[in-house]
């Protein structure tokens, strides 16, 4: 089996500066007001001026094991051996079950009711590139990659910032 | 349906270029554009073209993921018109370029004759390279000082940083070894998203970099902040001179270098004493502990860098006062030119690969006494005299216009717009209108039929960056050099026409031939490309730019820190000025006044500290942001990737301050200052003081595909700039820096 792919979301690196969800739109000819299979949202918190923001870019997560597949009456979604779940819009009856049963609200619908996620950006990965959305953040905070290189990434950021924790303490 | 664009099958080429984001021919961030069936269909960032945080780089902003959808969008203007109707009425007739190019022409001639060249007026859009080559070739040829420069921009902050420490820096020389930044109105995350900075800061945080945020709304890198300090709008100064008075008083400051380099410590210090931190939190509305830790970690935690933008120093009438005491503060803490300070280098430690021969304004042709005939001198005329500007001499914009109405002390007879709507881009836009009205002669080069087009007494259709080629660029990184030059994406709409062309041609017309490559481009593009040792063809051919790249190893780059004697030498005593001989005592911009030695806190023209009596009725501060992550200034709310992100004029407003005047989040409101009125949405946030009102100007532009419309720049519309005070007397008097604060009334209205 090959090595699964995923993204990487780095809340603390991401300025809200909505690139990626443009990004997506742009590459994939979405037109504005439809479809956002990528984008920014904000949680805003505490009461001025102990306020916090948090900036979340969200998308399909490409789930190792996809809720979304088992929802599927119809078996119009599947996941390829690299991780990338797709779906067959001819095969989607538009019932929604996969929305329901996704925790990210990932799945997206327009006019012709059939699901849509993202793709991960095929046509560009069988270019040697990365998908749109990373490839364009200016700040570095969306990464994409193996799970195993996801996962370095991590754990680096992770002893970074306890050893900063320590620091400061 | 989200169609899938072209296959391999279809005719699809990828073009290099520039991206318009930033604005029309600012070639910064280089692009590959993919051409499918002759459409300019996608865009993605050419990672060799160094941007952001280098080579292999394939970042871009929002805007600049919109690059098809700009080229298409609704709007243009596509031919060139004369007026038939009254001005502002917008009626005009379709007329060849030839006639539109000889009327110009053909009334500078008589102008010139008639009043002298200095009745022309050119203005300036930000930072514009068309501009500040060619333009500024053009009115020098002519004969004319009357660069009509913003003084919404940089170059306010430059010169009193200059006057009060000698030099400027582009930021420390490595962001990670910098302990402390202090982000005083400066807004990259809005500004200059693929610009390097945001990323680099981001890096520096996680380095263990503190940082103190000085901004009125809690800004995506303010949320970020150890401490933010949300500063009522305008009242930074008093902030600035309650860190000296603390960081003097508790005895903070580098007694060494005070004792070596600064001039006039003694009476600093005797000055800031009356600005405590408990009259700085009646002022700025922050409370006296977060001052006082404020100064303290700049006091302490070394080094430090504040980072000064817009929003500090040229959008406040006492702009150089709060700048040379925020200068004066890095000064005596010892953070000027020091490792990971305020350092004095090139914003690259590695040396371009090569260079472009630059194209030069042709100074020796100005008259030389121009100078002294500036219709509104920006800075003041012995200032200028020193040479310490962008391209030339400059006049205020907004005073400029009012010379029109005033004759003082003699009317511009015309005014050439170019790549800027002084209906938004300066303050008063009624103001600016009666002055358009009165006006002889207004000729305007626009892509987009903005609310000034109306004024004209010519209009010419100007064509994207992506339907030209008549401009070349460098970015510069550690790898190596990227040179590249736009290329044309598209054929220009209609008879849209590129603003280098247009001043050729001008120039040819007024006789000027000899001076302007006889009107050929490629000639001026060659000439641009001798120092390179590369051809236009080869430039243009080459499919991603040419990257030059640095032979490795590269060196790791040398800095030279402490340069006091060579960066002081030009200040009086080849000192810091904490008092300030190099403009005290001398004559203000407008002549009428005389500059202080020290800095002295004016405030906002109305602020609820500065008139608490017309607090009363206006209990509310409002400002915006002036840049904003989603638009060009003024420019590109009829995007619809970007509109639908930002559907309608807003303003953030607290929850409880909208809950006391029964606001709902999305409400309409009517927004009044002492000056005009507004309407905008109200949006609600938490991240901005419940006695402050945030927006952002600029919303004439409609959405045709959105189906949502432009707002007026009048009472009743949506410009901002509509409620600031422009009372020319209480503008900055050294650099004409205009307030951005006012006090306003809020309520609830119906509106569809």
């Amino acid at each position: 089996m090959k090595e699964h792919y995923g993204f990487f979301f780095e809340s603390e690196r991401c300025i809200k500066c909505w690139s990626c969800e443009i990004a997506c739109k742009q590459w994939h000819g979405i037109r504005a007001q439809s479809v956002k299979l990528r984008r920014v949202v904000e949680i805003v918190s505490g009461k001025f001026p102990d306020v916090k923001r948090q900036f979340f870019s969200i998308s399909c997560r490409h789930c190792s094991k996809a809720p979304c597949i088992a929802a599927c009456p119809v078996k119009a979604i599947s996941q390829r051996d690299d991780g990338i779940v797709v779906v067959d819009r001819e095969k989607c009856i538009g019932c929604r079950a996969c929305l329901d049963s996704c925790p990210f609200g990932a799945p997206q619908f327009d006019e012709d009711g059939t699901m849509q996620i993202c793709d991960m950006c095929l046509d560009r990965l069988e270019n040697g590139q990365g998908p749109i959305c990373v490839d364009s953040c200016p700040t570095k905070a969306l990464h994409w990659g193996t799970l195993n290189k996801l996962s370095e990434i991590a754990a680096r950021r992770a002893v970074q910032k306890a050893a900063l924790a320590t620091q400061r303490r | 349906m989200a169609e899938k664009l072209g296959s391999e099958a279809t005719a699809h080429r990828v073009v290099s270029t520039f991206c318009h984001g930033c604005g029309s021919l600012k070639p910064r961030c280089g692009i590959l554009c993919h051409v499918e069936d002759g459409r300019f269909t996608r865009v993605e960032g050419n990672p060799e073209a160094c941007n952001n945080w280098g080579y292999g780089c394939t970042s871009l902003c929002a805007k600049g993921q919109t690059g098809p959808q700009y080229l298409y969008s609704s709007g243009r203007l596509l031919y060139p018109m004369k007026r038939t109707g009254e001005k502002g009425e917008g009626k005009f007739q379709r007329i060849t370029w030839d006639e539109a190019i000889s009327t110009i022409a053909d009334k500078l001639k008589e102008y010139k004759a008639k009043y002298g060249p200095e009745s022309l007026g050119i203005l300036s859009p930000e930072f514009w390279p068309v501009l500040n080559t060619l333009g500024r070739r053009f009115l020098n040829v002519y004969g004319s000082p009357n660069y009509l420069h913003s003084a919404i921009c940089a170059t306010p902050r430059m010169a009193a940083t200059r006057v009060t420490i000698g030099f400027n820096s582009m930021g420390p020389d490595d962001w990670l070894k910098t302990k402390l930044i202090v982000n005083w109105g400066a807004n990259c995350e809005n500004s200059g998203v693929n610009s390097g900075q945001p990323n680099t800061m981001l890096d520096a945080l996680e380095n263990g970099a503190r940082l103190i945020d000085i901004r009125p709304m809690l800004d995506p890198l303010g949320a970020r902040a150890d401490l933010w300090l949300p500063v009522r709008p305008g009242t930074d100064c008093a902030l600035a001179l309650a860190f000296l008075h603390i960081i003097i008083n508790e005895q903070m400051y580098d007694k060494e270098f005070v004792n070596n380099w600064c001039y006039g410590f003694d009476k600093l210090a005797e000055h800031v004493q009356q600005y405590t931190p408990e009259w700085a939190s009646k002022v700025t509305g922050i409370t006296v502990e977060r001052i006082r830790e404020a100064a303290r970690m700049i006091g302490t935690i070394k080094p430090c860098f504040i980072k000064m933008g817009n929003g500090v120093g040229d959008q406040t009438n006492d702009g150089t006062a709060t700048i040379s005491a925020i200068c004066l503060i890095s000064a005596i803490t010892g953070n000027l030119d020091v490792p990971g300070g305020f350092y004095a280098g090139p914003p690259s430690p590695y040396p371009p690969m090569v260079r472009l021969k630059p194209i030069s304004t042709l100074p020796e042709m100005a008259p030389p006494d121009m100078v002294d005939k500036l219709v509104a001198p920006e800075s003041p005329i012995w200032y200028q005299k020193t040479g310490s500007w962008e391209s030339g001499p400059t006049s205020a914009y907004y005073k400029a216009f009012m010379s029109v109405l005033t004759g003082k002390p003699y009317p511009l007879r015309a005014i050439g717009a170019m790549c800027t709507n002084p209906l938004s881009a300066t303050r008063n836009p009624r103001r600016v209108a009666e002055a358009l009205r009165k006006l002889e002669f207004f000729f305007v080069m626009d892509i987009f039929h903005a609310p000034h087009v109306d004024y004209a007494d010519i209009v010419l259709p100007a064509c994207t960056s992506y339907e030209q080629s008549c401009q070349i660029g460098i970015n510069n990184a550690r790898e190596g050099t990227w040179i590249g030059i736009y290329n044309k994406i598209a054929e220009p709409m209609g008879e849209s026409r590129s603003d280098w062309e247009f001043y050729l041609d001008l120039a040819v017309k007024m006789g000027y031939g000899k001076y302007f490559w006889d009107g050929d481009i490629e000639a001026c593009l060659k000439e641009q490309l001798e120092p390179t040792g590369i051809t236009l063809e080869e430039l243009r051919n080459s499919p991603r730019g040419i990257f030059i790249r640095r032979p490795e190893p590269v060196p790791e780059p040398v800095f030279e820190y402490r340069k006091y004697d060579k960066l002081f030498r030009n200040l009086p005593h080849g000192k810091v000025q904490c008092y300030n001989e190099f403009i005290g005592g001398k004559v203000t911009c407008d002549g009428m006044g005389t500059l202080p030695y020290l800095p002295v806190y004016k405030g906002p023209p109305e602020g609820i500290a500065e008139t608490p009596d017309l607090a009363k009725e206006y209990p509310l501060i409002l400002s915006d942001v002036h840049a904003h992550r989603l638009s060009h200034h003024s420019y590109m709310h009829n995007v619809p990737y970007l509109r639908e992100l930002q559907p309608y004029p807003w303003v953030k407003i607290n929850p409880a301050t909208a809950r006391k005047y029964g606001i709902k989040d999305g409400d309409w409101v009517k927004v009044e200052s002492p000056h005009g009125w507004c309407k905008f949405k109200a949006e609600y946030f938490e991240g901005v003081s419940p006695e402050v009102l945030m927006t952002k100007r600029g919303w004439w532009q409609a959405c045709e595909e959105l189906n949502l419309p432009g707002y007026s720049v009048f009472d009743g519309g949506s410009e901002v700039n509509n409620l600031y005070n422009t009372d020319e007397t209480l503008f900055d008097g050294f650099h004409s820096q205009m307030a951005k604060q006012t006090l306003v009334k809020i309520s609830r209205i119906e509106e569809e």
